[in-house]
């Protein structure tokens, strides 16, 4: 093994590490929120007397799962795109196509986690109605997540300009 | 000119390769920048265009698809049909339909359609003698039935485009003939085909096995009836049904049938999450591009265009839906749902056309763009599924394609197909 | 020339929209077309508490709000959210175009919002599908949808009902099939909305009396010449005139609509009972908010 793939390689499970850890913390978010819309059902028509908290803590949540799975996904190469045109080219274009793609993404999940850290300190003074919890808290999943776009998507760019291409594209059918 | 920068940054970054959803993003905020406001309004789009209530419910129909998917529902749903039409020539692919009516009144996602029926359906088709293609394409069209026959996600989506004033009953209850329909447009296809090809029937089992299967499939399409018969008698709102359609799926196959292992009930959990990512990071991002449209008031000045064209209804509904055609080919549905609605129902309802049938037609429509290269999530997964390229898949799929067509021409034209139903049941 | 973006929740023909129509004609023509506005209904640029966010980044210019949404990032604005605190319409036009009004501006100016006119919204009061609501006593015991705000379900709480905070949309299905039996608004809402057809018995409570506020961002603020902010101010207030005289003819039209459709409407004479009632919410609200003490003894000791 060469230097520079040790290196990648090393990065390779780091990286799938903070992919797991987004899958497990989206997964509990699921599982929570599915039980507390039980829970709601049961006090709404059982108990007579509705939860309060439910609806807003509900739509907290799927904020986590939204922005956490889609970092995973963008992991994973995971998400819906149109590559005719990049791959039609053949492989040694195809292969800057995606560079610059993968850099353009990069350069994306930067922005996306200044400004959705922006969105949190100015959401932080402002209340969430029914929980009591500051307003930013709805921005700190999409602050991660393009932290993590920009994580997944720099090492691609690095590994390929490296030399050692990622094997995405066979994820789908192995994952199956 | 924002306009410009949006929509040519985000084609330019879309045929790069860049996943659709985040090419509508960046545009969005390289636009927001361009515009000189401030770049963090793309992201307070986003996360409030996934906040809506009404959207929870993606998450539990999604989830109650998964679990008939590892449960073991979906395998009896197949069964039941097999006694059923198995024994017609080329049984196997009116099979296929019929599962896929069953399974798509239980889950609002295609993709979960095609991965729970595909895997179990294509493989027998091929030990059978069913080319690879004809299985992959009968299995990937059919799924586009689930969208239309209640409960669907899509539906929620589409109505929260709509801004209120379409009633989630209504449009649940329109869906019903319009499905059910293009199965029978479908099955009409799979079947001139297998003369064609002279593909086997299987025999028919005995009304006997009928009810036997019937009474094991019960159960699972109960989930359908909660779902389904709680919007409609408006005990639970739409969220509820869908929140009590998982929980039933899930106390059934785990503690009726016990047939969902701690090993199923994570990958349940998981793939839900992943798919339920990926359709709400599209509606997201699909916020913040329609923001700007709104701001550069797009939908007023395509409605004004196509209305200065021609005013004569049947080619507007004409244009319209070729429009559809050709965005459906290069985008999802649910970022299309967000961004069409708005501009096309205003022209519709101004024609005279009630809301819930545009949206089953733009459901149709959009539909069959999952079916179609170069952006096709069904297509896609189907191929995967069915092992096989997606040039193979679409080298044979023509047949498929024009009984959709059929189909969403019927939906178009006569309103009767999908407003027939609510009608009579007084909505 | 400067076009300024104006966000509105309503449709175009509300009486808020047709006010600042109005007040965008008059700014129009008094600063000799140097300052225009376009202005975008029904919402398409987002809803309230986004709008809010807009406003103070100066993404949009302008807009009109309700101060319940305004709570969430202006504290002061939470004080017209108690209930029974305003005793009627009259007198919560007189705080607002007076001290209270200016105490609560400061907290908006603070934040980068600056108001120019209180519109007006009603006031609340209770429909149900079971009885005449006379008294606190007949709350008890009933299942009410409120807004999500601990101080509405506060307030339910404190008359012995069950508090539903629910999304809007859900109401009218809910009522009718009895998940809740019943809920609050102002009449333009409740007739709007058909909610009477699922819910005939509307009960005078007017237990809130939420202002509205004309609002332009500091951002567009500071970017006027003294003459022009003058312009906008004078504007901003004839507009406010002009839109309660819109609001009042709007409700007296609503409550109409109501009365022939069979609702069965009460007027309560004596809401001292109601007021006694809410002594917890207070405590609660003053014990979590001392800072906003003052502000409340000075609406609770206006004549
Ligand atoms: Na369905
Ligand atoms: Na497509």
């Amino acid at each position: 093994m060469t230097a520079p793939n040790r290196l990648t390689a090393g990065l390779d499970v780091v990286l799938r590490l903070l992919r797991n850890a987004c899958l497990v913390v989206a997964s509990i978010c699921l599982v929570v929120l599915i039980a507390s819309f039980g829970w709601l059902v049961f006090g709404r028509y059982v108990l007579n007397a509705t939860p309060t908290w439910v609806e807003q803590l509900s739509l907290l949540l799927v904020g986590y799962i939204t922005f956490l799975g889609a970092a995973a996904g963008v992991h994973d190469d995971g998400h819906l795109g149109v590559s005719f045109l990049r791959d039609g080219f053949g492989p040694r274009v195809s292969s800057v196509l995606r560079s610059v793609s993968d850099l353009i993404m990069t350069g994306f999940g930067l922005v996306m986690f200044t400004a959705s850290t922006e969105l949190v300190r100015f959401g932080w003074s402002s209340q969430l109605p029914m929980l009591n919890l500051p307003e930013g808290m709805r921005a700190i999943p999409a602050a991660t997540c393009g932290l993590l776009v920009a994580l997944f998507c720099g090492v691609r760019a690095l590994r390929r300009m490296l030399g050692d291409a990622p094997a995405t594209d066979a994820f789908l059918l192995e994952n199956l | 000119m924002g306009l410009v920068v949006l929509l040519g940054s985000f084609a330019a970054t879309l045929l790069l390769g860049v996943p659709v959803a985040f090419a509508m993003g960046i545009s969005a905020a390289l636009t927001f920048w361009f515009e000189g406001l401030p770049l963090l309004m793309t992201f307070q789009r986003t996360i409030s265009g996934i906040s809506a209530f009404s959207l929870l419910a993606i998450p539990f129909f999604i989830f109650a698809g998964e679990l008939m998917l590892h449960g073991g529902i979906a395998r009896k749903l197949v069964n039941f049909a097999g006694t059923l039409v198995g024994h017609v020539r080329g049984g196997l692919g009116s099979v296929n339909i019929l599962s896929s009516m069953l399974f798509g009144g239980i889950s609002g996602s295609a993709i979960a359609d095609i991965s729970a029926l595909g895997s179990l359906l294509v493989p027998a088709m091929k030990e059978r003698g069913y080319r690879a293609d004809y299985a992959v394409n009968v299995t990937v069209t059919s799924s586009i039935a689930g969208i239309v026959i209640p409960p669907s996600h899509n539906m929620i989506i589409f109505a929260i485009a709509a801004g209120g004033g379409v009633s989630i009953s209504k449009l649940f209850l329109a869906g019903v003939v319009p499905g059910i329909l293009m199965c029978l447009c479908l099955a009409i296809a799979a079947y001139v085909l297998a003369i064609r090809h002279n593909y086997p029937s299987e025999t028919f089992p005995g009304w006997r096995a009928v009810l036997v299967a019937a009474a094991e499939s019960l159960p699972g399409l109960v989930t359908a009836i909660i779902i389904i018969g709680g919007v409609l008698s408006g005990v639970f709102t739409v969220t509820e049904s869908g929140a009590f359609g998982a929980l039933y799926a899930l106390a059934l196959t785990g503690i009726v049938y016990r047939s969902l292992s701690r090993e199923d009930f994570r990958l349940a959990v998981v793939n839900s999450v992943r798919t339920t990512a990926m359709v709400m990071i599209l509606i997201g991002f699909a916020a913040s591009f329609a923001y700007l449209l709104a701001l550069y008031q797009v939908p007023a000045q395509l409605s004004d265009t196509l209305l200065s064209l021609t005013q004569n209804k049947i080619l507007i509904l004409l244009m319209i839906n070729l429009m559809l055609l050709v965005l459906g080919m290069i985008m999802d549905m649910a970022a299309l749902i967000l961004i069409c609605t708005p501009i096309f129902l205003p022209i519709a309802r101004s024609l005279g056309m009630e809301p819930e049938q545009f949206g089953i037609m733009l459901l149709v429509n959009l539909g069959l763009g999952l079916c179609t290269p170069p952006v096709g999530t069904c297509l896609f997964v189907g191929c995967v599924v069915g092992r096989i390229r997606i040039e193979e898949a679409v080298r044979g799929i023509w047949p498929f394609y024009i009984a959709i067509a059929g189909a969403l021409l019927l939906v178009t034209y006569v309103p009767a197909v999908s407003l027939g139903l609510p009608g009579l049941l007084g909505l | 020339a400067e076009e300024w973006r104006g966000w509105n929740i309503h449709v175009e023909e509300y009486p808020v929209s047709m006010a600042w129509s109005a007040l965008a004609e008059l700014v129009e023509e008094r600063t000799s077309g140097e300052l225009t506005a376009k202005i975008f209904h029904s919402g398409v640029l987002g809803s309230q508490p986004d709008a809010i966010e807009q406003l103070r980044l100066g993404v949009i210019d302008f807009g009109v709000f309700n101060l319940g949404p305004m709570g969430q990032a202006v504290p002061e604005a939470n004080v017209t959210l108690l209930p029974f605190i305003f005793r009627d319409v009259p007198q919560m036009y007189a705080l607002m175009d007076g001290d209270l009004g200016e105490a609560i501006g400061e907290g908006m100016r603070e934040r980068g919002i600056v108001p120019v006119g209180w519109y007006a919204a009603g006031a609340r009061s209770f429909y149900n599908n079971e009885a005449p609501i006379e008294s606190p006593e007949d709350v008890a015991g009933m299942k009410v949808r409120v807004m999500n705000n601990d101080l509405f379900v506060g307030m339910i709480e404190a008359m012995g009902g069950n508090a539903t905070p629910m999304d809007f949309a859900e109401v009218y299905q809910s009522l009718r099939t009895g998940v809740v039996d019943g809920a609050e608004n102002n009449p333009p809402s409740y007739e709007s909305t058909n909610h009477f057809e699922v819910a005939k018995y509307y009960s005078l409570t007017e237990h809130l009396i939420i202002p509205e506020c004309l609002c332009i961002s500091l951002k567009s603020w500071d970017a006027l010449t003294p003459e022009q902010q003058e312009i906008v101010t004078q504007a901003g207030q004839e507009s406010a005139t002009y839109q309660r005289e819109l609001w009042d003819e709007r409700e007296a039209a609503s409550l109409e609509t109501l009365g022939s459709a069979g609702v069965e409407i009460n007027e309560i004479a004596d809401k001292t009972a109601f007021q006694e009632a809410m002594a917890p919410v207070y405590d609660a609200y003053t014990a979590d908010n001392p800072d906003m003490a003052p502000l409340v003894e000075m609406i609770r000791s206006a004549e």
